[in-house]
């Protein structure tokens, strides 16, 4: 509408404007009417010093006169638009059409946004191309991942798996290099998958002054519509975890509406619960428990049964990778005294169990007693003494402990277990343990998620009794799901017995989460499970020193499995993510067929100093059962890491097993999984991108267009100044809009005269 | 440490000992049922029970209270001397099967169960308190007594049975390194041999103890007199060592 208006008063397109220059055609006889002009205004200034009025109102009307003079003088210097014009057929002209799935979602008055490519750009004798080819040796490019050429409809199948804007508009760029080209035409729903940033194409494109003219299909809203927006999980977790995990939902049309979001574990349902659909435009987070008890990577679905009158369905689920370990993992509690704590703690994690929990505990002055060793050498010299036999294990609870009994490297040792290691830390609470443990100043106090005073002690002798509960940050965990659900959790946590604590912590660590909180006799609330991270590790306090009576309590039921539940929990958040000696690591979980896979590796030695020096390789295990070595080079920029790229070919799963020997001797190994597959990001926030299409069109100097306004298309092309052009001049003197501003202001002057009783 | 320094430090605890015991009553009298409010140190708790013959008539007190209170107070001494353990020493807990405070004290003794009784909700209560976690001790029971404590166990926990312990079972190593189990060694060995019974949690010898049982012996006797030279001072040292290492068993298994 905007735009045929201006063409009706401007008799030209906005884009000539836009890439014209203004120039004035003077003659002598633009001169000497500039002159009678100058008299004109001499006059009529003079006219109005005096005479009837008010002076505003002669002001007022000297103004208009003033302005229909200088108005009359523009158009005697005869002003001209002079743009450089496209020589018809001497220029070639890049038209891209996505050729991506989401094209084929019917949002356009029921018509897939295909239909548009498909009648506009089907044959040259249609629509849009007939006119660019008319004007323009057109050469048509289809894009998903990239752009290759296309000469007949049947090319097209709308069945790509994304959508690269940047990678199809460098592949293009290239592809015409050296010919006069015209522009750019792109045909897309702008919904631009790649992981790459659109800034690298489009400066390319500034760089080479190729300007890209846009055509967004499709709506900018989906009228009826629900989405799983993000799901954030672990990449690896030991079998028999349970995960809390974070699920985005996003809709328009079904506000309020309750659906059923399931968790499938490989098709088998692992949880389903009822949720309620925000407001549309405001994402939810929901947060879903799942217990992961099947080893191996496991493609996770979360999903939200598609409703009625859904214009995508595709987007109600995503899927996540998780590579479930089925392996042992040791910490190491040092207990500093006998107690019941330690036993019911030991007793929560069952034999067979993925967690070990090897044990020293201190009966007597210089007397250790140890369990769940692995053999006579363990621990037999007490506490570590070295980094290498300290950062074998995984984590690390010290329990009721004096900082005494260590000397300073291994507090030191401790805190590089966290800081470097990346292990986790839980101290946990008894009449030795944080501040009335002499813990304050030393290197663990540092690493603590509780701030530790000297001079704010539990008096001796006196206890805290408290009742706990979760806050609203520890009710999004795990470890304080006590119930099928979360009314379910609470409702057990509001019926525990009093725990009792010794220590007094009063503030936390400006990074720390306080998960649970204890209330005591006088109603005061105090911390009593807190958790930061730290370096590249983590680090709990558990401040209650008799978390045994959640088994042994009178009200608490035989089969009742709550502390073994709260604790089995915690020492999995405590070994989650701890890294080894080798830590894999890829760049996205899923690639393409055919496109290659970044496998990174972190490799340390057994302090966890990283190793620039190693030799290692990566053996991959195709779908197909064939092996392939791929040797990985350090990347010469990160301590430590190395890279390669390995190529796929068929759909399916790859396991990919990282060695890495240093001098002929083993360092560690690992292994790690990936898949090729089609991804469905197509179909996620599967809107008209209309701002990513508007910003290549601004960037590059093109114009951005929807369906409706294409008419102006290929008149625009002419004049992007590109290729072989000639010079166009423009008249602009008699352009409808002069004389409508004429006849304006000679009308304003009479009405105004009327108005102040002038005329 | 060597069992000749240990033995010494016994020795030395038990004399400093003295004074503070001379003060503890002989009396007794039926003490009701104290407790100790739990405040993370270890209590002796001390199981009473109702008999099943009226001893009263032989003037002497209950079963249960046999023993009482030298004998625990003086082992509690002990246990805190000679481990790091905090004990609190000048109290205890005397509680029946079905209080329900029995569950703050995850370790339990009872004395002369050969004249042990339970009701329903005794055998409850004790049921429920060996399969989350507890551990009991009997003690100070000879010749047929046996036979009482194998029946009221059979009605606590029917999947289980009192075994013979040998000398290898962790519960002789957990503090004190127990080399050998004398069967003459009993405090009743003119009664018949010593035994070291225990019962296994779902009778798989591979996991914890939830009770053992000392047949012909009597470890609180021989606490309870540690302090007055009427017992060898080598013979209570072994008393002690086999409570002490009950204890460190409960404590970590």
């Amino acid at each position: 509408m905007l735009d045929a208006l201006f063409r009706f008063f401007f008799e030209l397109s906005p884009v000539v404007f836009s890439q014209g220059e203004f120039r004035f055609a003077a003659s002598t006889g633009s001169y000497v009417a500039a002159a009678a002009v100058a008299v004109a205004a001499g006059l009529t200034i003079l006219a109005y010093r005096k005479g009837h009025g008010r002076p505003g109102q002669r002001i007022a009307l000297a103004g208009i006169r003033l302005a229909i003079l200088a108005l009359i003088l523009v158009c005697m210097f005869r002003p001209l638009l002079v743009v450089r014009a496209a020589v018809p057929q001497q220029n070639f002209l890049g038209v891209l059409l996505d050729d991506s799935r989401s094209m084929q979602i019917a949002d356009v008055d029921g018509q897939p946004r295909a239909s548009f490519v498909k009648s506009e750009f089907g044959a040259s004798d249609r629509g849009l191309l007939k006119a660019l080819s008319e004007r323009f040796t057109v050469r048509t490019f289809r894009f998903s991942s990239a752009a290759t050429r296309t000469t007949q409809e049947s090319d097209l199948t709308f069945g790509g798996s994304q959508s690269r804007l940047g990678a199809a508009l460098s592949g293009v760029r290239q592809e015409l290099a050296g010919l006069p080209v015209a522009g750019l035409v792109m045909v897309s729903d702008g919904a631009d998958t790649a992981d790459a940033a659109l800034g690298d194409a489009i400066l390319g494109l500034k760089a080479e002054g190729l300007p890209v003219f846009t055509i967004g299909v499709g709506r900018e809203t989906l009228s009826k519509d629900i989405q799983v927006g993000r799901v954030v999980t672990p990449k690896t977790a030991l079998k028999g975890t349970t995960l809390m995990v974070d699920v985005v939902l996003s809709q328009s049309g079904f506000d309020g509406q309750k659906v059923t979001l399931d968790v499938e574990d490989e098709g088998t349902l692992v949880s389903t619960q009822q949720v309620s659909l925000p407001n549309a435009g405001t994402p939810a987070s929901i947060p879903v428990r799942f217990t992961v008890n099947e080893a191996g990577p496991r493609v996770l679905r979360f999903r939200v049964s598609p409703q009625q009158g859904e214009l995508v369905t595709e987007n109600n689920a995503r899927e996540a990778l998780i590579d479930v370990r089925d392996r042992k993992e040791k910490i190491l509690y040092f207990e500093g005294e006998p107690r019941y704590e330690y036993k019911f703690i030991r007793r929560a994690i069952p034999e067979g169990d993925n967690i070990i929990v090897t044990s020293l505990i201190r009966t007597a002055d210089n007397k250790y007693m140890r369990q769940g060793v692995d053999g006579p050498d363990e621990l037999v010299a007490a506490f570590p003494k070295t980094r290498e036999e300290l950062f074998a294990y995984r984590s690390l609870i010290i329990g009721s402990l004096e900082a005494a009994a260590m000397t300073g490297d291994q507090l030191k040792m401790i805190s590089e277990f966290v800081d470097r290691r990346g292990g986790g830390l839980l101290m946990l609470g008894g009449p030795r343990a944080f501040a009335e443990g002499g813990w304050t100043g030393t290197a663990v106090a540092d690493i603590l998620p509780v701030v530790l005073d000297r001079n704010k002690l539990q008096p001796k002798g006196t206890v805290m009794r408290l009742t706990i509960k979760p806050t609203r940050a520890g009710a999004a965990t795990a470890v304080t799901q006590l119930g099928a659900n979360e009314q379910a959790s609470a409702e057990r946590w509001n019926s525990l017995p009093v725990v009792t604590a010794v220590n007094r912590v009063d503030a936390v660590k400006p990074g720390a989460t306080v998960l649970l909180m204890g209330t005591d006799e006088s109603r005061a609330e105090r911390p009593m499970l807190i958790f930061q991270r730290y370096g590249r590790g983590k680090t709990f306090a558990f401040l209650p020193q008799n978390s045994w009576v959640w088994q042994m309590h009178s009200t608490i039921a035989v089969d009742d499995l709550t502390h073994e539940n709260y604790w089995r929990q915690l020492m999995r958040w405590l070994v989650d993510g701890v890294p080894d000696q080798v830590e894999p690591a890829l760049t996205t979980e899923r690639v393409e067929p055919g496109e290659g896979a970044i496998l990174t590796a972190n490799i340390v030695d057994p302090s966890f100093v990283e190793l620039n020096d190693a030799a290692v390789m990566a053996t991959v295990t195709a779908p197909d059962g064939t092996v392939s070595d791929v040797p990985m080079s350090w990347d010469g920029e990160h301590a430590g890491q190395y890279q390669a790229t390995i190529p796929t070919k068929a759909p399916g799963w790859y396991a990919a097993r990282i060695d890495a020997t240093r001098a002929g001797k083993s360092v560690g190994s690992a292994v790690t999984h990936f898949r090729a597959a089609p991804g469905d990001a197509e179909y996620f926030d599967a809107t008209m991108h209309a701002g990513t299409l508007r910003r290549i069109a601004d960037e590059t100097g093109g114009r951005f267009y929807d369906p409706s306004n294409t008419s102006t298309l290929a008149d625009d092309l002419r004049y992007t100044g590109r290729g072989v052009t000639t010079v166009e001049e423009h008249e602009l003197w008699h352009l409808p809009i002069v004389l409508l501003l004429l006849v304006g202001l000679l009308c304003a002057e009479w009405g105004y005269r009327r108005v102040v009783g002038l005329a | 440490m060597s069992s000749a320094w240990r033995s010494a430090l016994v020795a030395m605890g038990l004399i400093a000992c003295l004074a503070d015991l001379s003060t503890v009553a002989l009396a007794k009298v039926d003490p009701g049922e104290p407790r100790v409010e739990y405040d993370g140190r270890f209590a002796f708790t001390r199981i009473r029970y109702g008999a099943a013959i009226d001893l009263s008539r032989f003037r002497r007190e209950p079963p249960w209270m046999h023993d009482f209170p030298r004998a625990d107070f003086h082992f509690l001494k002990i246990l805190g001397e000679l481990t790091f353990l905090s004990t609190v020493v000048d109290q205890g807990n005397i509680l029946t099967l079905d209080d329900p405070d029995l569950a703050m004290s995850p370790i339990a003794y009872m004395s002369e169960p050969g004249f042990w009784f339970m009701s329903e909700a005794e055998t409850a209560g004790l049921r429920n308190y060996l399969l989350k976690g507890g551990f009991i001790i009997f003690d100070d029971f000879r010749g047929n007594h046996i036979q009482n404590l194998l029946v009221q166990m059979r009605k606590v926990y029917p999947e289980g049975s009192f075994q013979k312990l040998d000398v290898t079972h962790p519960i002789f190593h957990s503090f004190f390194e127990i080399k050998d189990l004398d069967p003459r060694s009993g405090y009743y060995a003119r009664d018949g041999d010593t035994e070291w019974l225990g019962i296994y949690e779902d009778n798989d010898t591979r996991k914890r103890l939830i009770a053992i049982a000392n047949n012909n012996h009597d470890l609180g006797e021989l606490w309870e007199f540690s302090d007055t030279g009427y017992m060898p001072v080598d013979i209570s040292n072994e008393a002690y060592k086999f409570g002490v290492n009950y204890v460190m068993y409960a404590m970590t298994h």
